[in-house]
C-alpha cells in the first residue's frame, strides 16, 4: 500500500550548514551590546571621544580599569555587595532546603495548600511588600544598613528555593529515607547526610539563580540604603555615572567589574547547573 | 513514628514559615491596610481614609496609561523571550560544531544585571553615536539620529528589546532541557508513522515541550512583573510617562512624591492583577499535571 | 502482507561492527521471533528493518523491493516499542489515529476507523482518556491499536511485554498470538525472554554477538541445537553440559571429535543405587506441576538440574543414583557445534 520514496545514499543536506549560519550571524547579534562594553574599556576617553565607541582599539588601554578599580568607593560597593549576598544566598537556600523537604518527603494535611501559597509568593510584585517594609525597618531603626536588604532577599527567596528543592528532593526515592531510618537515622541525618549529598545539582542551579538575581539587584538596596558607603555596586555603578559622565571607558570598565562574580559564579556551577536542569529541577 | 514526624515537620517548617510570614505576608497585608490611608512615609500621624486612594486611582489618567504599559510589557516581555529561546532551542537541539559556544554567548546576558544591560543599551541607543543607528546610518546612507529613548513612541519598546536580549537565554536554557527530556522513540514513531517536520514539530515536539514552557512562562511572569530596574535606569519612566509602568508609577508616587497611602492603594491594585494572572496560570497547570503528571 | 528479505545486512558504529552479514528470509504472514542476550544485535536488526537505523551494507527487501534506503514511513511498516512510546498529550483515539491524521484523512473516518481497531482491542469505553490514566496492559493495547490501524505490511514489535508484570505478560502473550491468527500479518518479534519466543513464534532466530546461530521452529531448535549456544539458551531450566568422561555418560558410545554433551533435564531419571551414577540432592525447586532438583555430583564441577514429577518425595541432603536416556545425549565438538544426533 504505502509508495516507496527511495532516498538517495548520500544526499547533500543543506539543513545543518544552513542552520549553522543563522546561528552564527544570531549570536555575533547577542555579542555585539556586550562586546561595546569591552571594547569601550579598552579605549582612552580621548579615542572614543574622537571616532565611535563600537570600533576595534587600536592599543590595549587599562586605565579604565586602573580608574575604576582604585577608586575606594567601588571597594566598598563590592564589599556591601559581597556582605548582602553571600548570606542572603546561604539563607534563603537553606530555608528552601527545610521547606522544600519537609513538603517533599513528610507531607501533611493541608500542605499542598501550604505549597501553593509559598509558591505563590513568587509570582507577586515586591513593589506590593515595599512600603510597609520600609515602614518596619524604619521603626526598628534598620534604615541606611544592610540588614533589611539581606532579611527581604533572604525572604523573597523562599517560594523559588522550596519549589526547587521539593521538586528534586520528589525524585530521590522513598525508600533510600525508609532505609536510612531504619538504620537509626534521625530525620535530620536523613536530610543531611543522604538527600542532600544527592541533590548538588539543585544545590548548584539554585546557587547560581540567587547569587546573580541578588547580586544584580537594584531595587530594594535603592529603597533601604541612603548613605553613599551604604551602596552596594549596581546603586554604585549609577551613583559614578555622574563623576565619569563622559568618561564612557571607566563605566565600561566599571561595568564589567560589577558583572564579573556572576559570570564566574555561573561557570564555576556550569557543568552543575545544566545537569540539574536536565534533572527536571525546573519542572513545575 | 507519626508523632516525631509531626515534631519534625515543625522543627523543619518553623524557620522557612515564619521569616516568609514576617516580611511577605505581613507586609503584604499592611499594604492593604495602608491604601485605606494617608500616610506620607514619615509622619506617625496618618489619617484612615477609606476608598478615598482607590477613587482616585479610577480618575488617575496616569495609572490608566500605566496599566496599559504594564500589559504591553507583559505581553511582550513573556512572548518575545520565550518565541526567541524555543526558536533557538529548537536550532540548537542537535550536534553541532561549536553548540557549546553558542549556548554560552546567548546565555551570557542572563548573568548581567538591569543596571548593566541598561547601560549597554542607552549607549546602542544613545542618538549621535549609538551603535543603533551608526548601523542605520551606514546601511540607508542617510542621516540618523533618532532619540530611541527619549522619543514617547519607541521608549517602551526600545526597552522590551533590551529585556528580550537578557531574558532569551533563560528561556534558551529551559527549553533546551525540555527537549533532551523527550523520549527517543517517540521520535522515532514520528518516523514510522510519516509525520513531516512541521507535523512532528506542531504535533508532537511542542506539546511535550509544555513543562518547559510551563516554567519559561512562569519565570517570564515572575521576571516581568518585577521588571521594574531597567525601565527605572533606561527611561525613568519617560519620556512623558511613556513607558510608566504600575511598578514605576507606584514607585514615584511613593518614594518621589511620598504619597505612601496611594501608593499602597497602587501595589494593592498590581497585586491583585498578578493574582488574577496566578489563577489562570495555575489552572493551565493543573491541565498539564493532568497529562504530564 | 509480503515476504521480508535480509541480504547480508551489516551495521557497524564507528569502527565497531555490531552486525556481522545476516541473511534471512521471513515469509508472508510468519510469525518470526528474534531471541538471544542483551546486545547480541537483536534489536538493532529490528530497528534496520523499520528504516531507524542506517544499513552499512547489505540490502533489506521487502515484497521483492530493495527498501534499504527508504524512509520508514515508506516501508508499510509498524512498531510496537517497549515502552509502548504513547504520546502524553494525546487520548487514546488521538494516538491510535496519529498516523491517519498525518495523512489528512477526514475526520469521520479517521473516527470510524479508531472505534474499529478499540472495540477489537476492548478499548472503546477507554478512548477519551491519557495514557497517563492507564495501566501498563492497557497501554500496550493503545501501542497495538496504533500499528494495526494503518494495515501495515509488517509488524515489528520490540521487546513489547518487558515492562508487564508476569500474569499481564502471559494475558498479552496470548492476545498477541491472538491478533496474529487473526491478522495473518508477518511480524517479527524481539525479545530476551525465550518462553515468549517458544509460545509465539512460528520461526525462532536465535541472534548472538552479530550474528544468526540458528533459525528454526521452536521445537527444532529445543530437540536438535545446531549448536552449543543455542542449545543452552533454548529451555529453561538450561540443558546439563557435561564432559564425556564423566560416570553420568558411562557406557555411551562417544562419536568422533565430541568434546561435550549436553541433556537436558527431562532427560535424566533417577535409577535405583548402583544402577547409575551417584550423587546428592543439593536444592529441590517445587513448581507444582513439576520439580527440578539440582544434584551434586562427585566428578562434575557443576550441578546437574533434573526435572522429577511434582509430587516427587525426593528432599535435599538425598543420595540418589541417575542416568541419561542415551538416545537424547546431544555431542557437540571443539568449535561448539552439535556432532549428528546418536539417536536411532
Amino acid at each position: 500500500m504505502a509508495e516507496s520514496t527511495p532516498m538517495p545514499a548520500r544526499r547533500f543536506d543543506p539543513w545543518p550548514a544552513t542552520i549553522f549560519v543563522m546561528l552564527a550571524v544570531l549570536a555575533v547579534l547577542f555579542l555585539l551590546p556586550t562586546a561595546g562594553v569591552v571594547l569601550s574599556s579598552l579605549k582612552t576617553t580621548h579615542d572614543i571621544s574622537m571616532g565611535d565607541l563600537w570600533s576595534l582599539p587600536a592599543t590595549l588601554y587599562l586605565g579604565n580599569f586602573r580608574e575604576a578599580l582604585s577608586n575606594p568607593s567601588v571597594h566598598r560597593y563590592l564589599l556591601n555587595t559581597l556582605l548582602v549576598t553571600l548570606p542572603a544566598t546561604t539563607g534563603s537556600i537553606t530555608l528552601g532546603v527545610l521547606a522544600g523537604y519537609v513538603f517533599a518527603k513528610l507531607p501533611f494535611r493541608g500542605s499542598n495548600a501550604l505549597f501553593l501559597v509559598l509558591v505563590a509568593g513568587m509570582f507577586f510584585p515586591p513593589q506590593a511588600i515595599l512600603v510597609p517594609l520600609f515602614r518596619m525597618f524604619n521603626a526598628v531603626g534598620l534604615i541606611d544598613t544592610l540588614w533589611p536588604v539581606i532579611v527581604v532577599h533572604t525572604a523573597l527567596g523562599i517560594p523559588i528555593c522550596t519549589l526547587l528543592m521539593r521538586n528534586f528532593f520528589a525524585t530521590v526515592p522513598n525508600a533510600l529515607r525508609e532505609a536510612a531510618i531504619m538504620e537509626g537515622a534521625s530525620e535530620w541525618q536523613v536530610l543531611t547526610r543522604v538527600v542532600l549529598p544527592l541533590s548538588l545539582p539543585a544545590l548548584a542551579v539554585l546557587a547560581v539563580l540567587q547569587f546573580t538575581w541578588i547580586w544584580n539587584d537594584f531595587l530594594w538596596p535603592l529603597i533601604f540604603t541612603k548613605s553613599d558607603d551604604k551602596r552596594t555596586i549596581m546603586i554604585g555603578i549609577v551613583n559614578l555615572k555622574g563623576q565619569y559622565s563622559v568618561a564612557w571607558g571607566v563605566q565600561g570598565a566599571l561595568s564589567l567589574v560589577a558583572s564579573l562574580p556572576t559570570l564566574a559564579v555561573f561557570l564555576f556551577f556550569q557543568r552543575y547547573f545544566i545537569k540539574g536542569m536536565t534533572m527536571g529541577a525546573v519542572k513545575g | 513514628m507519626n508523632r516525631q514526624n509531626r515534631i519534625w515537620r515543625t522543627a523543619l517548617l518553623a524557620a522557612p514559615l515564619a521569616v516568609f510570614g514576617l516580611f511577605v505576608v505581613w507586609p503584604l497585608m499592611s499594604s492593604f491596610y495602608y491604601s485605606f490611608t494617608n500616610w506620607n512615609g514619615f509622619n506617625p500621624n496618618y489619617d484612615f481614609v477609606g476608598f478615598a486612594n482607590f477613587g482616585k486611582i479610577v480618575t488617575d489618567r496616569l495609572f490608566l496609561n500605566a496599566t496599559i504599559n504594564t500589559a504591553i510589557w507583559m505581553v511582550a516581555a513573556i512572548v518575545l523571550p520565550t518565541a526567541l529561546g524555543l526558536g533557538l532551542a529548537l536550532l540548537l537541539d542537535r550536534k553541532l560544531p561549536g553548540a557549546r559556544f553558542f549556548k554560552s554567548v546567548f546565555y551570557l546576558p542572563i548573568c548581567l544585571s538591569a543596571v548593566i544591560v541598561g547601560q549597554i543599551w542607552i549607549w546602542i541607543y544613545q542618538p549621535d553615536w549609538g551603535l543603533l543607528n551608526t548601523v542605520l546610518r551606514h546601511v540607508t546612507g542617510a542621516e540618523h539620529n533618532w532619540a530611541w529613548l527619549a522619543r514617547p513612541n519607541t521608549a517602551l519598546w526600545s526597552v522590551i528589546v533590551a529585556w528580550s536580549w537578557q531574558q532569551t537565554g533563560l528561556s534558551m536554557v529551559i527549553y533546551l532541557a525540555g527537549l533532551t527530556g523527550i523520549p527517543g522513540d517517540l521520535l522515532e514513531v514520528c518516523e514510522i508513522e510519516g509525520a513531516s517536520p512541521w507535523q512532528r514539530l506542531r504535533r508532537v515536539v511542542l506539546p511535550l515541550l509544555t513543562p518547559s514552557t510551563v516554567v519559561v512562562v512562569a519565570l517570564s511572569v515572575i521576571n516581568s512583573l518585577k521588571g521594574f530596574d531597567i525601565l527605572y535606569i533606561m527611561t525613568g519612566g519617560g519620556p512623558f510617562n511613556s513607558s510608566d509602568t504600575l511598578a514605576m508609577h507606584m514607585y514615584n508616587e511613593s518614594f518621589a512624591k511620598f504619597r505612601m497611602g496611594y501608593g499602597s492603594a497602587i501595589s494593592v491594585v498590581l497585586f491583585l492583577i498578578a493574582m488574577v494572572v496566578i489563577g489562570l496560570y495555575f489552572r493551565q497547570l493543573r491541565k498539564v499535571d493532568r497529562i504530564y503528571g | 502482507m509480503a515476504e521480508l528479505t535480509l541480504d547480508r545486512l551489516r551495521k557497524s558504529f564507528g569502527s565497531q561492527e555490531v552486525i556481522k552479514g545476516l541473511d534471512l528470509t521471513i515469509a508472508d504472514g510468519e510469525f518470526v521471533v528474534f531471541v538471544g542476550p542483551s546486545g547480541c544485535g537483536k534489536s538493532t536488526t529490528l530497528r534496520m528493518i523499520a528504516g531507524l537505523e542506517d544499513v552499512t551494507s547489505g540490502a533489506v527487501r521487502l515484497a521483492g523491493q530493495d527498501v534499504t534506503r527508504t524512509r520508514p514511513a515508506g516501508r508499510g511498516i509498524a512498531m510496537v516499542f517497549q515502552s509502548y512510546a504513547l504520546f502524553p498529550h494525546l487520548s487514546v483515539a488521538d494516538n491510535i489515529g496519529f498516523g491517519l491524521s498525518l495523512q489528512r484523512l477526514p475526520r469521520a473516518e479517521i473516527a470510524a476507523r479508531v472505534r474499529a481497531v478499540a472495540e477489537t482491542l476492548q478499548l472503546g469505553p477507554l478512548l477519551e482518556r491519557f495514557p497517563r490514566e492507564l495501566s501498563g496492559g492497557q497501554r500496550q493495547r493503545v501501542a497495538i491499536g496504533r500499528s494495526i490501524i494503518r494495515d501495515p505490511r509488517v509488524f515489528l514489535f520490540d521487546e513489547p511485554l518487558s515492562n508487564l508484570d508476569a500474569a499481564l505478560r502471559v494475558q498479552m502473550r496470548l492476545e498477541i498470538a491472538r491478533l496474529h491468527r487473526r491478522l495473518r500479518a508477518t511480524m517479527i518479534y524481539v525479545t530476551h525472554d525465550q518462553v515468549e519466543a517458544m509460545t509465539l513464534a512460528d520461526r525462532i532466530v536465535v541472534f548472538n554477538e552479530g550474528r544468526i546461530e540458528q533459525v528454526g521452529s521452536p521445537m527444532a531448535l529445543y530437540e536438535r541445537p545446531a549448536n552449543r549456544f543455542v542449545a543452552g539458551f533454548i529451555g529453561a531450566p538450561a540443558m546439563n553440559f557435561l564432559a564425556p568422561g564423566c560416570a553420568l555418560l558411562a557406557g555411551l558410545a562417544v562419536p568422533a571429535g565430541a568434546r561435550e554433551a549436553g541433556i537436558r533435564p527431562e532427560h535424566l531419571a533417577l535409577v535405583a543405587p548402583g544402577d547409575g551414577a551417584g550423587g546428592s540432592v543439593e536444592l529441590i525447586e517445587r513448581l507444582g506441576p513439576e520439580t527440578f532438583a539440582h544434584l551434586r555430583l562427585p566428578d562434575l564441577p557443576d550441578t546437574v538440574t533434573l526435572r522429577l514429577p511434582g509430587d516427587s518425595g525426593v528432599e535435599p541432603g538425598t543420595a540418589v543414583a541417575l542416568r541419561a536416556l542415551p538416545d537424547r545425549v546431544q555431542w557437540f565438538d571443539a568449535a561448539g557445534r552439535a556432532l549428528a544426533a546418536t539417536r536411532g
